[in-house]
Protein backbone atom coordinates (compact mmCIF):
# COMPACT_ATOMS: atom_id res chain seq x y z
CA UNK A 1 0.00 0.00 0.00
CA UNK A 2 2.85 2.29 0.87
CA UNK A 3 4.59 1.40 -2.41
CA UNK A 4 1.38 2.27 -4.39
CA UNK A 5 1.22 5.69 -2.74
CA UNK A 6 4.85 6.28 -3.65
CA UNK A 7 4.17 5.23 -7.23
CA UNK A 8 1.03 7.47 -7.54
CA UNK A 9 2.89 10.43 -6.14
CA UNK A 10 5.64 9.85 -8.64
CA UNK A 11 3.10 9.66 -11.46
CA UNK A 12 1.63 13.01 -10.42
CA UNK A 13 5.09 14.50 -10.29
CA UNK A 14 5.87 13.01 -13.69
CA UNK A 15 2.72 14.59 -15.09
CA UNK A 16 3.75 18.03 -13.81
CA UNK A 17 7.28 17.55 -15.06
CA UNK A 18 6.08 16.38 -18.47
CA UNK A 19 3.67 19.32 -18.79
CA UNK A 20 6.40 21.80 -17.81
CA UNK A 21 8.93 20.33 -20.26
CA UNK A 22 6.30 20.20 -23.03
CA UNK A 23 5.22 23.78 -22.39
CA UNK A 24 8.78 25.12 -22.41
CA UNK A 25 9.67 23.15 -25.54
CA UNK A 26 6.52 24.28 -27.36
CA UNK A 27 7.23 27.93 -26.50
CA UNK A 28 10.85 27.64 -27.59
CA UNK A 29 10.06 25.87 -30.85
CA UNK A 30 7.09 28.09 -31.72
CA UNK A 31 8.84 31.36 -30.82
CA UNK A 32 9.75 32.25 -34.46
CA UNK A 33 6.10 31.79 -35.47
CA UNK A 34 4.84 33.64 -32.39
CA UNK A 35 7.17 36.56 -33.06
CA UNK A 36 5.43 37.03 -36.40
CA UNK A 37 1.92 36.58 -35.10
CA UNK A 38 2.18 38.64 -31.92
CA UNK A 39 3.10 41.96 -33.54
CA UNK A 40 1.19 45.13 -32.80
CA UNK A 41 -0.13 46.58 -36.05
CA UNK A 42 1.05 50.05 -37.12
CA UNK A 43 -1.64 52.62 -36.60
CA UNK A 44 0.12 55.92 -37.30
CA UNK A 45 1.05 56.83 -40.84
CA UNK A 46 2.65 60.20 -41.42
CA UNK A 47 5.39 62.14 -43.16
CA UNK A 48 8.01 64.49 -41.74
CA UNK A 49 9.30 67.56 -43.54
CA UNK A 50 12.11 69.64 -42.11
CA UNK A 51 14.58 72.44 -42.71
CA UNK A 52 17.79 72.38 -40.64
CA UNK A 53 20.81 74.63 -40.44
CA UNK A 54 24.33 73.65 -41.52
CA UNK A 55 24.92 71.85 -38.19
CA UNK A 56 21.74 69.81 -38.65
CA UNK A 57 20.06 71.77 -35.89
CA UNK A 58 16.94 73.93 -35.81
CA UNK A 59 18.90 76.91 -34.50
CA UNK A 60 21.06 79.08 -36.70
CA UNK A 61 18.85 79.71 -39.68
CA UNK A 62 19.76 82.60 -41.92
CA UNK A 63 17.55 85.63 -41.29
CA UNK A 64 19.32 88.83 -42.29
CA UNK A 65 20.15 88.19 -45.92
CA UNK A 66 22.14 90.35 -48.30
CA UNK A 67 21.90 90.35 -52.06
CA UNK A 68 23.96 87.76 -53.96
CA UNK A 69 25.21 86.16 -50.78
CA UNK A 70 24.87 82.40 -50.60
CA UNK A 71 23.12 80.63 -47.70
CA UNK A 72 22.89 76.94 -46.96
CA UNK A 73 20.33 74.77 -45.20
CA UNK A 74 19.22 71.14 -45.31
CA UNK A 75 15.80 70.11 -46.55
CA UNK A 76 14.63 66.66 -45.44
CA UNK A 77 11.75 64.19 -45.59
CA UNK A 78 10.95 61.27 -43.28
CA UNK A 79 8.53 58.70 -44.65
CA UNK A 80 6.30 56.71 -42.26
CA UNK A 81 3.43 56.04 -44.66
CA UNK A 82 3.85 52.28 -44.79
CA UNK A 83 4.99 52.33 -48.40
CA UNK A 84 7.54 53.99 -50.68
CA UNK A 85 6.42 57.56 -51.39
CA UNK A 86 6.90 59.70 -54.51
CA UNK A 87 7.32 63.15 -52.99
CA UNK A 88 7.21 66.48 -54.73
CA UNK A 89 8.41 69.55 -52.88
CA UNK A 90 7.22 72.83 -54.35
CA UNK A 91 9.59 75.70 -53.63
CA UNK A 92 7.73 79.00 -53.29
CA UNK A 93 8.46 82.55 -52.27
CA UNK A 94 6.06 85.16 -50.92
CA UNK A 95 5.87 88.44 -49.09
CA UNK A 96 3.75 89.05 -45.97
CA UNK A 97 0.58 89.83 -47.91
CA UNK A 98 0.63 86.88 -50.29
CA UNK A 99 -1.11 83.56 -49.75
CA UNK A 100 0.49 81.16 -47.26
CA UNK A 101 -0.12 77.46 -46.66
CA UNK A 102 -2.63 77.05 -43.85
CA UNK A 103 -2.12 74.17 -41.43
CA UNK A 104 -5.57 74.66 -39.85
CA UNK A 105 -7.52 74.71 -43.10
CA UNK A 106 -5.03 72.24 -44.60
CA UNK A 107 -4.67 74.33 -47.72
CA UNK A 108 -1.63 75.12 -49.80
CA UNK A 109 -0.45 78.53 -50.93
CA UNK A 110 -1.85 79.85 -54.19
CA UNK A 111 1.54 81.40 -55.01
CA UNK A 112 3.01 79.65 -58.08
CA UNK A 113 5.88 77.21 -57.50
CA UNK A 114 9.31 78.49 -58.54
CA UNK A 115 10.94 75.08 -58.55
CA UNK A 116 10.05 71.44 -57.92
CA UNK A 117 12.14 68.87 -56.11
CA UNK A 118 11.20 65.20 -56.40
CA UNK A 119 12.26 62.46 -54.01
CA UNK A 120 11.39 58.79 -53.74
CA UNK A 121 11.64 57.76 -50.10
CA UNK A 122 11.19 54.19 -48.86
CA UNK A 123 9.01 53.35 -45.87
CA UNK A 124 10.71 54.28 -42.58
CA UNK A 125 13.41 55.98 -44.64
CA UNK A 126 14.68 59.53 -44.71
CA UNK A 127 15.91 61.74 -47.51
CA UNK A 128 17.89 64.95 -47.25
CA UNK A 129 19.08 67.55 -49.72
CA UNK A 130 21.58 70.36 -49.08
CA UNK A 131 20.11 73.61 -50.38
CA UNK A 132 22.26 76.55 -51.36
CA UNK A 133 20.45 79.74 -52.28
CA UNK A 134 21.01 83.42 -52.87
CA UNK A 135 18.74 86.34 -53.73
CA UNK A 136 19.24 89.10 -56.24
CA UNK A 137 17.22 92.19 -55.43
CA UNK A 138 17.35 95.95 -55.12
CA UNK A 139 15.68 98.69 -53.17
CA UNK A 140 13.28 100.79 -55.19
CA UNK A 141 13.14 104.29 -53.76
CA UNK A 142 10.26 105.18 -56.04
CA UNK A 143 7.97 102.50 -54.53
CA UNK A 144 9.77 102.27 -51.16
CA UNK A 145 10.01 98.53 -51.47
CA UNK A 146 12.44 95.75 -52.22
CA UNK A 147 12.12 94.42 -55.77
CA UNK A 148 13.37 90.92 -56.32
CA UNK A 149 14.80 89.79 -59.61
CA UNK A 150 16.31 86.38 -59.09
CA UNK A 151 16.62 83.43 -56.72
CA UNK A 152 19.48 81.03 -57.33
CA UNK A 153 18.69 77.65 -55.82
CA UNK A 154 21.33 74.93 -56.05
CA UNK A 155 22.75 76.61 -59.13
CA UNK A 156 19.39 77.00 -60.89
CA UNK A 157 18.29 80.58 -61.63
CA UNK A 158 14.65 81.22 -60.79
CA UNK A 159 12.82 84.30 -61.96
CA UNK A 160 11.45 86.56 -59.20
CA UNK A 161 10.78 89.62 -61.35
CA UNK A 162 7.17 90.02 -60.25
CA UNK A 163 7.99 89.85 -56.57
CA UNK A 164 8.19 92.91 -54.31
CA UNK A 165 8.38 93.29 -50.54
CA UNK A 166 6.99 96.27 -48.71
CA UNK A 167 8.50 97.77 -45.57
CA UNK A 168 7.15 96.29 -42.33
CA UNK A 169 7.05 99.40 -40.17
CA UNK A 170 6.29 97.41 -36.99
CA UNK A 171 9.26 95.07 -37.26
CA UNK A 172 11.31 97.51 -39.34
CA UNK A 173 12.28 94.88 -41.89
CA UNK A 174 11.57 93.79 -45.46
CA UNK A 175 10.24 90.29 -44.82
CA UNK A 176 10.32 87.55 -47.44
CA UNK A 177 9.28 83.96 -46.91
CA UNK A 178 10.92 81.06 -48.74
CA UNK A 179 8.82 77.97 -48.10
CA UNK A 180 8.46 74.39 -49.17
CA UNK A 181 5.20 72.48 -49.63
CA UNK A 182 5.06 68.70 -49.68
CA UNK A 183 2.94 66.94 -52.29
CA UNK A 184 2.69 63.16 -52.62
CA UNK A 185 1.85 61.16 -55.72
CA UNK A 186 -1.40 59.23 -55.37
CA UNK A 187 -1.01 56.20 -57.63
CA UNK A 188 -4.77 55.51 -57.49
CA UNK A 189 -5.69 58.98 -58.73
CA UNK A 190 -2.58 59.31 -60.89
CA UNK A 191 -1.75 62.80 -59.63
CA UNK A 192 0.07 64.65 -56.87
CA UNK A 193 -1.93 65.69 -53.82
CA UNK A 194 -1.02 68.27 -51.20
CA UNK A 195 0.13 66.41 -48.10
CA UNK A 196 -0.57 69.24 -45.64
CA UNK A 197 3.07 69.66 -44.75
CA UNK A 198 5.01 72.85 -45.26
CA UNK A 199 8.10 74.44 -43.79
CA UNK A 200 9.69 77.77 -44.49
CA UNK A 201 12.19 80.42 -43.56
CA UNK A 202 11.59 84.14 -43.08
CA UNK A 203 14.23 86.52 -44.28
CA UNK A 204 14.95 90.17 -43.67
CA UNK A 205 16.06 91.41 -47.08
CA UNK A 206 18.64 93.94 -45.98
CA UNK A 207 19.18 96.83 -48.32
CA UNK A 208 22.61 98.13 -47.27
CA UNK B 1 20.99 96.41 -115.14
CA UNK B 2 17.91 97.07 -113.02
CA UNK B 3 16.61 93.62 -113.92
CA UNK B 4 19.89 92.12 -112.68
CA UNK B 5 19.69 94.13 -109.45
CA UNK B 6 16.09 93.09 -108.94
CA UNK B 7 16.97 89.44 -109.59
CA UNK B 8 19.86 89.64 -107.11
CA UNK B 9 17.69 91.21 -104.39
CA UNK B 10 14.98 88.66 -105.06
CA UNK B 11 17.46 85.80 -104.78
CA UNK B 12 18.85 87.14 -101.51
CA UNK B 13 15.33 87.60 -100.14
CA UNK B 14 14.29 84.10 -101.18
CA UNK B 15 17.46 82.69 -99.62
CA UNK B 16 16.84 84.45 -96.31
CA UNK B 17 13.16 83.51 -96.35
CA UNK B 18 13.96 79.85 -96.94
CA UNK B 19 16.50 79.84 -94.10
CA UNK B 20 14.03 81.51 -91.80
CA UNK B 21 11.29 79.03 -92.64
CA UNK B 22 13.71 76.11 -92.14
CA UNK B 23 14.74 77.44 -88.72
CA UNK B 24 11.08 77.92 -87.71
CA UNK B 25 10.28 74.36 -88.78
CA UNK B 26 13.36 73.11 -86.88
CA UNK B 27 12.32 75.01 -83.74
CA UNK B 28 8.79 73.60 -83.94
CA UNK B 29 10.13 70.09 -84.39
CA UNK B 30 12.39 70.55 -81.42
CA UNK B 31 9.50 71.67 -79.22
CA UNK B 32 7.32 68.78 -80.33
CA UNK B 33 10.18 66.36 -79.79
CA UNK B 34 10.88 67.78 -76.35
CA UNK B 35 7.19 67.57 -75.40
CA UNK B 36 6.99 63.99 -76.60
CA UNK B 37 10.21 63.00 -74.81
CA UNK B 38 8.98 64.72 -71.66
CA UNK B 39 5.66 62.83 -71.75
CA UNK B 40 7.50 59.54 -72.34
CA UNK B 41 9.84 60.26 -69.42
CA UNK B 42 6.93 61.12 -67.11
CA UNK B 43 5.21 57.85 -67.99
CA UNK B 44 8.48 55.95 -67.51
CA UNK B 45 8.94 57.43 -64.02
CA UNK B 46 5.33 56.68 -63.02
CA UNK B 47 5.63 53.09 -64.36
CA UNK B 48 8.92 52.64 -62.50
CA UNK B 49 7.27 53.89 -59.30
CA UNK B 50 4.43 51.38 -59.76
CA UNK B 51 7.01 48.61 -60.22
CA UNK B 52 8.73 49.70 -56.99
CA UNK B 53 5.40 49.63 -55.12
CA UNK B 54 4.70 46.09 -56.38
CA UNK B 55 8.19 44.91 -55.38
CA UNK B 56 7.78 46.53 -51.97
CA UNK B 57 4.37 44.91 -51.52
CA UNK B 58 5.99 41.54 -52.18
CA UNK B 59 8.40 42.31 -49.35
CA UNK B 60 11.48 43.22 -51.39
CA UNK B 61 14.17 45.57 -50.12
CA UNK B 62 13.74 48.39 -52.61
CA UNK B 63 16.68 50.58 -51.52
CA UNK B 64 18.73 49.64 -54.59
CA UNK B 65 15.85 50.66 -56.88
CA UNK B 66 15.48 54.10 -55.36
CA UNK B 67 18.94 55.29 -56.45
CA UNK B 68 18.26 55.21 -60.22
CA UNK B 69 14.66 56.28 -59.63
CA UNK B 70 15.75 59.40 -57.75
CA UNK B 71 18.28 60.13 -60.49
CA UNK B 72 15.56 59.75 -63.12
CA UNK B 73 13.30 62.03 -61.07
CA UNK B 74 16.03 64.66 -60.96
CA UNK B 75 16.46 64.53 -64.76
CA UNK B 76 12.69 64.69 -65.28
CA UNK B 77 12.48 67.67 -62.98
CA UNK B 78 15.13 69.55 -64.91
CA UNK B 79 13.54 68.57 -68.21
CA UNK B 80 10.27 70.11 -67.02
CA UNK B 81 12.03 73.30 -65.87
CA UNK B 82 13.89 73.58 -69.17
CA UNK B 83 10.70 72.98 -71.14
CA UNK B 84 8.82 75.67 -69.20
CA UNK B 85 11.60 78.17 -69.85
CA UNK B 86 11.56 77.36 -73.57
CA UNK B 87 14.92 75.62 -73.62
CA UNK B 88 13.71 72.63 -75.64
CA UNK B 89 17.16 71.28 -76.43
CA UNK B 90 18.00 70.93 -72.74
CA UNK B 91 14.51 69.57 -72.05
CA UNK B 92 15.03 66.90 -74.69
CA UNK B 93 18.48 66.08 -73.34
CA UNK B 94 17.30 65.77 -69.73
CA UNK B 95 14.24 63.74 -70.77
CA UNK B 96 16.46 61.36 -72.75
CA UNK B 97 18.81 60.98 -69.78
CA UNK B 98 15.80 60.26 -67.57
CA UNK B 99 14.70 57.45 -69.91
CA UNK B 100 18.26 56.07 -70.09
CA UNK B 101 18.43 56.02 -66.30
CA UNK B 102 15.36 53.79 -66.24
CA UNK B 103 16.58 51.34 -68.89
CA UNK B 104 16.19 47.82 -67.48
CA UNK B 105 14.53 49.17 -64.36
CA UNK B 106 11.33 47.12 -64.78
CA UNK B 107 13.39 43.93 -65.12
CA UNK B 108 15.38 44.70 -61.96
CA UNK B 109 12.17 45.44 -60.06
CA UNK B 110 10.61 42.18 -61.32
CA UNK B 111 13.68 40.17 -60.26
CA UNK B 112 13.56 41.73 -56.79
CA UNK B 113 9.83 41.02 -56.58
CA UNK B 114 10.21 37.36 -57.62
CA UNK B 115 13.08 36.87 -55.16
CA UNK B 116 11.02 38.47 -52.41
CA UNK B 117 8.05 36.18 -53.13
CA UNK B 118 10.33 33.11 -53.02
CA UNK B 119 11.98 34.31 -49.79
CA UNK B 120 8.55 35.03 -48.32
CA UNK B 121 7.44 31.41 -48.98
CA UNK B 122 10.68 30.03 -47.60
CA UNK B 123 10.37 32.25 -44.55
CA UNK B 124 6.80 31.05 -44.03
CA UNK B 125 7.82 27.37 -44.17
CA UNK B 126 10.94 27.78 -42.04
CA UNK B 127 9.70 30.26 -39.46
CA UNK B 128 5.91 29.76 -39.28
CA UNK B 129 4.70 26.41 -40.64
CA UNK B 130 7.80 24.48 -39.50
CA UNK B 131 7.75 25.61 -35.85
CA UNK B 132 3.98 25.06 -35.60
CA UNK B 133 4.32 21.47 -36.91
CA UNK B 134 7.26 20.89 -34.56
CA UNK B 135 5.32 22.26 -31.58
CA UNK B 136 2.31 20.03 -32.36
CA UNK B 137 4.71 17.07 -32.68
CA UNK B 138 6.18 17.83 -29.25
CA UNK B 139 2.67 17.92 -27.73
CA UNK B 140 1.80 14.58 -29.41
CA UNK B 141 5.01 12.95 -28.19
CA UNK B 142 4.32 14.24 -24.67
CA UNK B 143 0.79 12.77 -24.77
CA UNK B 144 2.15 9.42 -25.95
CA UNK B 145 4.73 9.47 -23.15
CA UNK B 146 2.01 10.42 -20.67
CA UNK B 147 -0.32 7.62 -21.73
CA UNK B 148 2.60 5.17 -21.73
CA UNK B 149 3.61 6.24 -18.21
CA UNK B 150 0.01 6.14 -16.97
CA UNK B 151 -0.49 2.65 -18.34
CA UNK B 152 2.77 1.38 -16.92
CA UNK B 153 2.11 2.93 -13.51
CA UNK B 154 -1.48 1.64 -13.48
CA UNK B 155 -0.20 -1.83 -14.31
CA UNK B 156 2.46 -1.56 -11.58
CA UNK B 157 -0.19 -0.37 -9.10
CA UNK B 158 -2.42 -3.40 -9.79
CA UNK B 159 0.59 -5.71 -9.37
CA UNK B 160 1.32 -4.09 -6.00
CA UNK B 161 -2.36 -4.43 -4.99
CA UNK B 162 -2.42 -8.12 -5.88
CA UNK B 163 0.82 -8.82 -4.01
CA UNK B 164 -0.41 -6.97 -0.89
Amino acid sequence: MVMLEVLLMSLHEYRVLLMAITGILVLLIASPALSRLLVFPRTEYFTELWVLDLNHKAENYPFNVTRNHSYNVFLGIGNHLGHCAYNLIEVKFRNQTQSAPNSLNRTYSSVPALYNITAFVEDEGTWELPLGFSFEYYYSEMFSCVKLSNLTLNGVNLDLNNYAIKWDSGKKVFLGNLFFELWIYNSTLGSFQYHERSVGLWFNMTTF
Amino acid sequence: MSVLKFSFVLLVFLGLASQLSVSIVLAQTSEAEAASALATSENAVFSAYQAVLKAEEAGANISSLLVPLNEAGWFLNHAQIAFKSGDFDSALEYATQCQEELNGFATDADVLKENAIYEHYMDFFVNVAGPIVEAVSVVCVSLIIWFFLKREYGHAGSVVDESS
